[in-house]
């Protein structure tokens, strides 16, 4: 057998998953005992290229209250041509055109390296995706032309027979009709009253006078149907040259902001508009709402901030001391509107360019609920924000958009198991079922959930209860299934279905324990409890989550570590284990957790990136990856510590949201004097350039894309990379922490891990807790 | 107290009546005698065109006669049959000093019903006559003095401008004609702006005109005078469109663009509105208009801070393309709603930092939004006698047009409703804002192109005629007298201010009089009407009309100086208030009344010898019967006969607004007898030969068979063609052989090259000239269906429903108290 990392690596390749737990225990109780939650990050439609085209439906158990697919889990008696559920036992028989099924003769589905299949429903209905762009004026005239200039550039990128259409606001808001000619027209509302989608269906007059144009012939199945247009949706095919024109002409919002003031921004009525006009017109087709603020919303449902300048924007010392005048009432209002468009089917991508806060802490949910984008910069002119935007458009091998709409993931699990959540960028879809659990780890009590966007990037945590009761043992070799089932609209329009089906070894943890903790994945765990902990964050406070995070890991160590009772010296991890307490430690001082550092949108920012990024991803976010280049060798990773700083070494730190680049001291100054410059030390010069090219292939690929710093030694922003490393030297003793268990002094953020592991390793083998 | 309605029972010792029929061949009544001495020089004009040379004039005696003094003539009305004279009816002349006179101020502008004013209320009482003044203040003029000097001269007591009527004391010192104060006389105002010279201040054209024009130095302003600033809210709905209005609209807006009133600063807009607004933003720079479209009514905001009102002539192209696209803008609208109240609310909005005209085209009944409407017409009413709904629905329009009138907007209406509109509630906006309502019902541009013309001529006129922005108006008169009860669209401001957001060239006024303290210290009474205004160049101007009229202790004088043409002018103005204010039939028993009342006051100063057996009545006020019963048959008053209820409402609205001239001519409308046109006289006017018919009784009996006839109703005329007209005549005119080739409808004469032609066309044309809008022009051929439309102006003659002149006198004659 290979060794569990190359299984967990296998997995993940083939099934876009991992477990904290590859073996299960096979009793509730011994479940309850392992610290470390069951649960795994799972990739919906992580990008598999050997991927077979299946052009049919899935088979589905006959049994009404399972339904799992068809999977090669499953026993299949070729002679009598019935197949038996994994999840249920149900013998079912193949469907007529299994005929000619045999051991030679197998569809995909039982295939075993095919525990991931993609079918396409070809009955279904295809329809090109729905653009609705929201677009503040209220900003100045340079981040406004680089917004209008990069949506122009993307009317290139969608398909040609998408809908699109602009509604753009500042002190009111104007739904604009495409494809006018001579004249343009726009419909303004004011920016400070709520409408319902009715409302705004009869003031724009949609549904009335011109029927909408209907695809004429018979139901032609598989074949691109054009949606009924309508004049503030219209196909790109035939409105890009006026849109173009469109966004040429559009002006800065023309209402005055008198000295002291902020602009009048009606974000949250703009987006109740573009929401209610979706949901009026296009229920239930993929469609997303791209949100171009460049600024906090200061008037009408929604508003974040008055607009009096000399009253700032919250912070999270105000919010800390309850003291918002606008905050909970926004964030009711775009809550609400989240739900709403969930419930619709549709998509809000928030892309906030602003040098001050705009308010994506009361708008999260809106991305959140949605699986929507959230991009955070300072300006609209930065190519941060244009490649960022640019990439949303980007296409896979096969040229087909990354983007997909209109989820659903469907859970089933055997019956010694049951799912007790999700969190990521879902909602829930409220269906009871019997795999549903009655013990709930962020959103539960249902087995579907509804992703509005999903990108192949897109992964959700998923946990499970083991229900397996002590006294009722699982047959010797029997094991554990999960199976997902994820329905969605692929960006050619066509449904497809994706189901993963997963097995796992049951062991008894009472005899077998050793089995268990070999299947510990550390990394997953690591995600998982982030994931945990920043759910927690959103409704807690801080300090409860931290001091949480600290007796988990406590019992972790109790459980899992080797050692002499009261003995610190003799704490031992082993290896699947032992980066996990770094993992802790770094989450603990990460601006997940430690938000003081950070505005409130900042905040908002980064967990909503964490929530929904894939395991890889999340890791550099919660320890960011060191690598150091010197004229010693070959580029390497290297410890994220202060003692890896160093005169004679560049480094580079991929933070997931930075990239820095910092020059040690002699670096710097040969860089200044420009010996780079000279024929002699081009050596020095590849040496500068080396993580240069290394940042660039990370800039150029992640989306979205991050901020790029150059630094040095003692530089202005070197504080990006010192803010973030072990700070080992510089000792501190911090006595108390964690001494009692429950927690009551937090770890400061300048303790080093050397001291976080003494302390821990003090607490773990101390008999007293 | 005045005598009873119609249908009350015969009074018990009335005489009979019926013994004295106005059989045919009746005589004239004895038109010879009077004295001469008042005559002015043989051969000047009196009472309008034509007179001495006009062989026609011959009909009626009392051509012949000065009505100076024609004026307390005896006639019995049952006898005498031509009561019209041929050129029309007379224009009585103040009884003043030939120095008052040759200044005073032209009747067309300034007039009372009164040429000779009673000293005391129980006088005026004892002739139960009206007592007020009409005034047409802003009306074209040919000849105006305007003068520009840093002093203007007032009394310093009651602010009265100087004017001929006042007398100086000395060669420093003049007495106001109105307070009687003594006021110092300025310096400069010994200088004659003429003769550059000092010396005698009677040679300012302050003391030689009575209508005068000063530019007015800065004290007269509030704040700096405002740039002329027109708005346009336009009815896009499917009813519009339909019409085909916006087509002519905008065509005709394009074409008068530069003859608009404006100057450098002046500002257009347009808001053309269905269910929802749709507001342009006409920035100079951008490539094309941008349409704001607002649906959200129930509290209206503007879309956009500026640019929705623009400078003409720095956005004319904008303003060229969008008159050019709006009407295919539109084409196709399915919407059906009016939001006619929030349109109204955004105009106000946008209007209000600078105030200026609002044009409103409106073809339905708002439905939408503040100010919506429900159809309160019951088509099975409209012949009955309880006309309801004359007053307004609601409030709204009327609040509104105080709040836009308040920022110096005005707000003029055009109805081109097929259905009902409420007029009655919508035209308020106009009403208190001082703004104009026109009306064209069943307006349609192919259906009804006659009326389209009339349209597309009206708002020629309309978007080039002169314009006063932010003015105000104030009437004062002698003391003793009082000004109480006003009419006209405006809002009353104090007790003798009117405020006028906008005033035009054609918005006429009235004013009730009473009589305070007795006139026995003076032998004249004076009213000054002073018109404060700004230009549309940016220029405040007052322009100020000064009347002065004989005060007399006579009764027969005074009823010898009636005005009966001011009389049911006013009247007209009083029966309108009453049909609101109280009922239709009570404003028809008024007016009778007022007939009854005139006829009754006169008889009173006859011995009872000369009244047995028949109705006398004053040849000054001979025609009040007769203009009484035209205004009882009138769309404004009548009953029995099915009348629209806008239709209505806008016949009363007129009788508060229109100058005298044009009121008259709606109430009485000219008949001529044009078929023997080739042998009328002519007048030669501005190098043109104008025939001169007579002027015809509105009674079938003057129309025959053989003859052609044009009736002139002010806003139409009408040729009616008798079917036996002779094929020459037809030939001639219609370039059609016979009677029956003549196409029934036509709404325009064909240009052919014949005397006959030539003279009915300059004819036409002369007629139509004199009114400042249009007027829709149609050729009833006498088997058309339209027969009855010509017909129904013939007043005189008995209906179904209505009583015939004759029949109307015998009424009235049991009522006159003996
Ligand atoms: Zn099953
Ligand atoms: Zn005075």
């Amino acid at each position: 057998m290979a060794t569990y990392q190359e299984f967990i690596q296998q997995n993940e390749d083939r099934d876009g998953v991992r477990f904290s737990w590859n073996v299960w225990p096979s009793s509730r109780l011994e479940a309850t005992r392992m610290v470390a939650p069951l649960g795994c990050l799972y990739t919906p439609i992580k990008e598999r290229a050997e991927l077979p085209p299946v052009l049919y439906d899935p088979v589905l158990c006959t049994r009404p209250t399972c339904r799992a697919v068809l999977n090669p889990f499953c026993q299949v008696d070729y002679r009598a041509k019935i197949w038996a559920c994994n999840f249920c036992y149900q013998r079912n028989p193949f469907p007529p055109q299994y005929t000619a099924i045999s051991e030679q003769h197998q569809p995909a589905e039982i295939i075993p390296q095919f525990s991931t299949i993609e079918y396409t429903i070809t009955r279904a209905t295809c329809h090109p995706p729905v653009y609705l762009i929201v677009l503040d004026t209220c900003m100045d005239e340079e981040d406004l032309q680089a917004v209008k200039e990069s949506l122009q550039m993307s009317l290139s990128l969608l398909p040609p027979n998408a809908l699109i259409g602009l509604i753009t606001y500042g002190k009111m808001v104007q739904v604009h009709e495409l494809g006018c000619e001579g004249c343009s027209k726009s419909y303004v509302f004011r920016g400070t009253k709520d409408l319902s989608a009715k409302q705004i269906q009869d003031m724009l007059g949609i549904g009335k006078g011109h029927a909408p144009q209907q695809p004429k012939g018979p139901h032609n199945p598989q074949q691109q149907q054009q949606l009924p247009s309508n004049r503030f949706l219209q196909p790109v095919h035939k409105c890009d040259m006026s849109l173009t024109d469109l966004l040429g002409e559009l002006q800065r919002d023309p209402w005055p902001v008198a000295q002291g003031k902020r602009p009048l921004r009606a974000t949250g009525v703009a987006l109740s508009i573009a929401v209610g006009l979706l949901e009026c017109t296009f229920p239930n087709t993929g469609a997303r709402i791209m949100l171009f603020m460049g600024g906090p919303c200061t008037q009408g449902p929604g508003m974040v901030v008055g607009d009096e300048l000399k009253f700032p924007i919250r912070s999270h010392h105000v919010i800390e001391k309850d003291n918002c005048k606008y905050m909970k009432k926004a964030m009711k209002h775009y809550e609400a509107l989240a739900n709403r468009t969930a419930n619709n089917g549709h998509v809000i991508d928030v892309f906030s360019c602003a040098l001050d806060q705009t308010g994506l802490y009361e708008i999260k949910f809106c991305s959140r609920y949605t699986c929507g984008h959230m991009v955070m910069g300072d300006s609209f002119n930065t190519s941060l924000f244009k490649q960022t935007f640019q990439r949303v458009f980007s296409k896979d091998g096969q040229g087909e958009f990354k983007m997909a709409f209109g989820a659903t993931v469907e859970v089933k699990t055997s019956r010694e198991l049951k799912v007790s959540g999700a969190i990521g960028p879902c909602v829930s879809l409220g269906v009871k079922g019997p795999a549903v659990s009655d013990t709930e780890l962020g959103l539960g009590g249902t087995c579907q959930w509804k992703l509005c966007g999903l990108y192949p990037s897109t992964t959700l945590a998923f946990f499970f209860e083991v229900v397996n009761q002590h006294n009722a043992p699982i047959p010797q070799g029997g094991r554990g299934y999960i199976q997902f089932i994820t329905q969605y609209q692929h960006s050619s329009g066509q449904r497809r279905v994706r189901v993963t089906t997963l097995a796992r070894n049951w062991a008894d943890a009472s005899t077998n324990i050793q089995h268990i903790s070999a299947g510990f994945d550390q990394e997953a765990a690591a995600v998982l409890m982030a994931r945990i902990a920043v759910f927690r964050a959103e409704t807690d406070d801080g300090p409860d989550v931290l001091r949480w995070l600290d007796r988990m890991l406590i019992r972790l160590c109790q459980k899992f570590g080797d050692y002499h009772k009261d003995d610190p010296n003799s704490f031992r991890f082993s290896d699947n284990f032992s980066l996990y307490p770094q993992f802790m430690f770094h989450l603990r001082r990460s601006q997940f957790l430690q938000v003081f550092n950070n505005s409130p949108d900042e905040t908002s920012y980064y967990r909503h990136m964490l929530n929904t990024e894939d395991l890889t991803q999340s890791l550099i976010m919660i320890q960011p990856i060191l690598y150091a280049y010197s004229f010693n060798g070959t580029p390497e990773p290297v410890l994220l510590d202060t003692s890896s700083i160093q005169v004679d070494r560049i480094l580079l730190m991929d933070t997931f949201f930075h990239i820095v680049i910092y020059h040690g001291e002699t670096i710097a100054l040969w860089r200044e004097q420009k010996y780079q410059d000279q024929p002699e030390y081009e050596n020095f010069k590849q040496l500068l350039q080396a993580p240069v090219d290394d940042a660039q292939e990370i800039l150029q690929t992640r989306f979205p894309m991050p901020r790029y710093i150059d630094t040095k030694h003692e530089g202005s922003q070197s504080r990006f990379l010192l803010s973030r490393v072990n700070p080992s030297q510089t000792h501190n003793n911090a006595f108390g922490w964690g001494q009692d268990g429950g927690g009551a002094a937090v770890l400061t953020d300048d303790v080093s891990l050397q001291v976080f592991m003494e302390h821990l390793k003090k607490l773990a083998v101390s008999s007293s807790s | 107290g005045q005598s009873g309605g119609m249908s009350g029972p015969p009074r018990p010792g009335m005489p009979g009546q019926s013994q004295f029929p106005p059989g045919p061949g009746m005589g004239l009544p004895n038109s010879q005698g009077g004295s001469n001495q008042m005559a002015p020089p043989f051969g000047q004009p009196m009472g309008g065109p034509g007179g001495v040379g006009n062989p026609n004039a011959m009909n009626s005696g009392f051509e012949m006669l000065s009505l100076q003094d024609t004026g307390g003539k005896v006639v019995n009305l049952l006898q005498e049959k031509r009561l019209i004279p041929a050129n029309g009816i007379e224009t009585p002349k103040p009884k003043l000093s030939y120095d008052h006179k040759k200044a005073n101020c032209n009747p067309d502008v300034f007039r009372c019903t009164l040429t000779s004013i009673p000293q005391s209320s129980s006088l005026l009482s004892k002739s139960r006559l009206p007592l007020g003044i009409l005034i047409h203040p802003f009306k074209d003029l040919s000849q105006l003095p305007v003068i520009q000097s840093s002093v203007i001269v007032r009394c310093r007591s009651c602010r009265t401008y100087i004017n001929p009527y006042v007398s100086f004391v000395d060669q420093r010192r003049w007495k106001c004609n109105l307070c009687y104060r003594i006021n110092d006389l300025p310096d400069e105002f010994q200088f004659d702006p003429v003769s550059k010279t000092y010396g005698d201040p009677q040679r300012r054209p302050e003391i030689k005109s009575a209508t005068i024009e000063f530019i007015a130095p800065s004290e007269y302003m509030l704040r700096p005078p405002q740039p002329a600033v027109y708005l346009y809210l336009l009815d896009v709905s499917f009813n519009a469109v339909e019409t085909g209005y916006l087509r002519i609209f905008c065509q005709t807006l394009l074409d008068e663009l530069d003859k608009i009133p404006k100057d450098s600063r002046t500002q257009v807009g347009f808001l053309v509105y269905d269910s929802s607004l749709h507001f342009f933003n006409l920035a100079a720079g951008q490539s094309q208009p941008q349409m704001l479209i607002v649906s959200d009514l129930e509290d209206v905001f503007l879309p956009c801070p500026d640019n929705l009102l623009v400078n003409l002539q720095e956005s004319k192209e904008l303003v060229i393309d969008l008159l050019n696209q709006l009407p295919n803008l539109f084409e196709g609208n399915m919407e059906t709603g009016s939001a006619l109240g929030p349109a109204l609310q955004a105009a106000y909005k946008l209007m209000s930092s600078n105030g200026g005209r609002v044009t409103v085209m409106q073809t339905v009944l708002p439905t939408v939004g503040p100010g919506a409407l429900q159809a309160r017409e019951d088509s099975n009413q409209r012949t009955t006698k309880n006309v309801s709904n004359l007053g307004p629905a609601t409030d709204f329009y009327k609040k509104l047009a105080l709040d836009c009138s308040a920022q110096q907007t005005a707000v003029d209406l055009f109805m081109l409703n097929g259905q009902y509109a409420d007029l009655a509630t919508v035209s308020c906006i106009s009403k208190y804002s001082g703004g104009t309502v026109e009306y064209y019902p069943s307006f349609h541009a192919v259906k009804n192109r006659s009326l389209a013309d009339k349209f597309e001529e009206d708002l020629r006129r309309y978007f080039t005629r002169k314009i006063g922005f932010e003015a105000v108006m104030r009437i004062r008169c002698t003391k003793g007298l009082s000004i109480h009860t006003f009419h006209g669209n405006f809002f009353v401001r104090s007790t003798d201010l009117l405020s006028l957001p906008n005033i035009n060239p054609d918005a006429g006024f009235g004013m009730q009089m009473s009589i305070e303290d007795s006139l026995t210290e003076t032998s004249t009474a004076c009213f000054q009407a002073a018109l404060l205004y700004t230009s549309s160049k940016g220029e405040r101007r007052i322009r100020v009309h000064t009347m002065c009229l004989p005060v007399t202790n006579q009764i027969s004088e005074v009823i010898a100086g009636a005005d009966q043409k001011a009389i049911i002018n006013l009247l007209a103005k009083m029966g309108a208030d009453r049909s609101v204010t109280s009922s239709m039939s009570d404003a028809r028993e008024a007016l009778i009344n007022a007939a009854i009342d005139s006829l009754s006051s006169f008889g009173n100063t006859l011995p009872a010898s000369q009244r047995m057996g028949c109705l006398p009545t004053s040849f000054s006020i001979r025609l009040l019967p007769t203009l009484v019963l035209a205004l009882l048959k009138s769309s404004a008053f009548r009953h029995g006969v099915n009348t629209r209820l806008d239709d209505r409402v806008f016949a009363l609205q007129q009788c508060k607004s229109l100058p005298l001239q044009y009121l008259l001519q709606t109430i009485y409308p000219d008949l001529y007898p044009v078929h023997n046109i080739d042998g009328c006289p002519v007048d030669v006017i501005d190098d043109e030969e104008i025939p001169n018919p007579v002027l015809l009784h509105l009674s079938s009996a003057n129309v025959d068979r053989q003859g052609v006839y044009l009736l002139d109703a002010y806003d139409m005329m009408y040729l009616y063609v008798g079917s036996a007209t002779s094929n020459q005549f037809c030939q001639d005119v219609f370039n059609a052989p016979n009677y029956q080739s003549i196409m029934d409808g036509l709404i325009d004469l064909p240009d052919l090259d014949n005397p006959v032609s030539e003279k009915l066309r300059n004819f036409v044309s002369f007629l139509m000239d004199k009114r400042p809008g249009g007027c829709s022009f149609l050729v009833i051929k006498e088997e058309s269906k339209n027969r009855l439309t010509f017909f129904g102006y013939m007043i005189e003659d008995r209906t179904e429903s209505t009583m015939s002149y004759y029949e109307f006198l015998q009424h009235i004659q049991k009522q006159v108290k003996s």
